[in-house]
């Protein structure tokens, strides 16, 4: 790493840690107050976190799976990258996805019961198991990684892990599980469902590790040629093609009956307290595939802008897919005022947005930290030491 | 044995008697309710459906269904809620609850799940009710008990004795000379959500 990259990465650092602090402060503000400081309600309890829970564990699994391909079935040119992925999930298993859940729940101290008291029958239960296989698998894999790139390490020694890992990623569906397992919710409750979370999980996984490359290519940490970012591209905009056929059928196998549970999730996102944010996701979905998908530019301007807005498209999947059917219960009569009750859409209040922010500056934290610690760039470290010694 | 409950919707005049002595007597937090008489039909509270002169009031009293099948219990990751082997009451360990809320994610009868979003406040500075009930929990999930504490006592809930027209019946349903197996005898019932497949203990007597 040059000194100016150095520098450059020491501000980011910087502005990093402000963030993560900032995230520190909502979040003892919402330990000392409750979680009143949030935007959530009786009716619609899950919201903004629980929405960063699925997206990071999504760019978790599907980290592990994609660092584990290009060893599986020889993607020779792939192969220099695969360590900066299997770091970022595991950053991405440890501090986002489990971070947020800790947020969100109203006693963290307990937490611990997960361990001494866990309900077997519970899919949240199934999902912490994975979330800490997850962690545990991902931080041995970079390293076996790194041990192969420094060569102390045979090629074919890190099959089995790799094995391990793909398979772990495709184990993201675990995760639909605690949503398309409960009957009191119509439109989760598909064995499509399922499906869709993988869908997203590698999307989500491949439009990281896109923005990631772009920065890390910028700095010079890294030499990625347009042309193996626009293949990484196109494997996204299929991704995000066929979970866009996903929500549309979706929407419209809830809208055809006309009546029902499902009809009035499909309803209140198509026309009703969510439809603003249904339509921005679809706006945001067909924009990023087509950027995604197209010729790219000299630089891969294009791919880079997709990435972006395939992220915020994903970010509305999960948050329409959650909020569709909170506020649309099964039984919706009128009754007695609960908490939170009377709003018919859900906007995360700032100490959600602050801690939420605080938490993903964490995760980019620690990446840029193991980007210098663990020297997972293309260059040699003998390069970059001699670089630094002139 | 499972404890059960009959609820004569024909009886029902939405007076609203059960949610206040609930309230009272499990000395219920401000906003929180473990059980609501809703409103079927008109669009907002306690409004009658149809057009004048052609109107008609009906009430669904609701709390927990007390589920032989609880979909809360299956969710819950660490065991804080669970169903009495005794007697079939579904209960809820306030000092186990991690505040996750997927019981009330999971449960189909929406709002008789209720958590703490803040510190417990009341409408009065002295405690009100029962001194058994147990204290409620910041940042936990709570709900209907079917007044356990009063069960034990051999007493019937607070809602059952409240109720201006005898609307509510409780008891053991297996056992066939209970107040609640015959209430529940030669007439017409439903469960609610009963298609969901979680046999609530909960009748309604139509």
């Amino acid at each position: 790493m040059s000194t100016q990259t150095r520098k450059s990465s020491n501000i980011w650092l910087g502005i990093f840690a402000a963030f993560a602090v900032l995230g520190l402060v909502c979040w003892i503000l919402q330990l000392t107050k409750g979680l009143q400081m949030t935007n959530l309600s009786t009716t619609n309890m899950w919201g903004l976190y629980i929405t960063g829970f699925m997206i990071f564990t999504g760019v978790a699994a599907g980290s592990l799976f994609f660092a584990a391909l290009p060893y599986l079935f020889n993607l020779n040119e792939f192969k220099p990258y695969c360590r900066i992925s299997a770091y970022t999930g595991a950053v991405s298993s440890i501090v986002a996805a489990s971070l947020f859940i800790i947020v969100d729940i109203g006693n963290p101290e307990r937490v611990w019961l997960f361990i001494t008291s866990g309900n077997l029958t519970s899919p949240m239960f199934w999902d912490f198991i994975m979330l800490v296989s997850y962690m545990v698998i991902s931080i041995i894999f970079t390293r076996q990684l790194i041990l192969v790139h420094e060569g102390t390490k045979e090629e074919k020694s890190v099959k089995p892990i790799a094995v391990i890992a793909l398979v772990a990623g495709v184990f993201v569906f675990v995760t639909s599980f605690v949503f398309s397992f409960q009957i009191a919710r119509p439109m989760w409750n598909t064995p499509a469902q399922p499906v869709s979370f993988l869908l997203t999980a590698f999307a989500a996984a491949l439009t990281v590790l896109m923005i990631i490359a772009f920065v890390l290519n910028k700095s010079g940490y890294i030499e990625m040629s347009v042309n193996l970012l626009s293949r990484i591209a196109k494997v996204a905009a299929l991704l995000l093609g066929a979970e866009l056929v996903f929500v549309a059928a979706e929407v419209l196998i809830g809208l055809y009956p006309g009546a029902g549970g499902q009809y009035a999730s499909a309803s209140w996102l198509v026309g009703g307290g969510g439809a603003v944010r249904f339509w921005l996701e679809i706006a945001a979905l067909a924009g990023a595939i087509i950027l995604l998908a197209k010729k790219p530019t000299p630089k891969g301007g294009n791919l880079i802008s997709g990435a972006i807005l395939a992220f915020a498209a994903i970010y509305l999947i999960k948050s329409n897919f959650l909020q569709a059917e909170l506020f649309n219960p099964l039984l919706n009569l009128p009754g007695p005022a609960m908490f939170g009750d009377g709003a018919s859409f859900y906007i995360p209040s700032l100490v959600e947005v602050g801690l939420s922010v605080g938490i993903v500056s964490l995760g980019a934290f620690l990446l840029t930290i193991g980007f210098r610690v663990l020297n997972l760039g293309t260059h040699s470290s003998e390069h970059e030491r001699g670089k630094l010694a002139g | 044995m499972r404890y059960a409950m009959a609820i004569d919707i024909k009886k029902c005049t939405g007076c609203h008697s059960c949610s206040v002595a609930c309230k009272v007597e499990n000395n219920l937090p401000n906003e929180i309710w473990w059980n609501r008489v809703l409103t079927v039909g008109g669009e907002s509270m306690d409004t009658p459906k149809g057009n004048f002169p052609n109107v008609k009031m009906e009430f669904l009293p609701i709390n927990c269904q007390h589920c032989e099948n609880p979909a809360c219990v299956k969710a819950c990751p660490v065991g804080a809620t669970y169903k009495r082997k005794e007697d079939g009451i579904v209960i809820q360990d306030y000092d186990k609850c991690i505040g996750c809320r997927y019981c009330m994610v999971a449960c189909p009868y929406s709002g008789v799940r209720q958590f703490n979003w803040k510190k417990p406040e009341y409408a009065i500075d002295v405690p009100m009710g029962d001194k058994e009930v147990a204290p409620h929990q910041y940042n936990s999930v709570e709900k209907c008990t079917f007044c356990i504490h009063r069960v034990a006592r051999g007493e019937k809930p607070a809602c059952i004795e409240t109720c201006p027209n005898r609307a509510r019946y409780f008891g053991d349903i297996d056992d066939p000379e209970s107040e609640v197996s015959k209430a529940i005898k030669n007439r017409t019932y439903f469960q609610l959500l009963e298609e969901k497949g979680t046999k609530p203990s909960v009748y309604y007597l139509t």
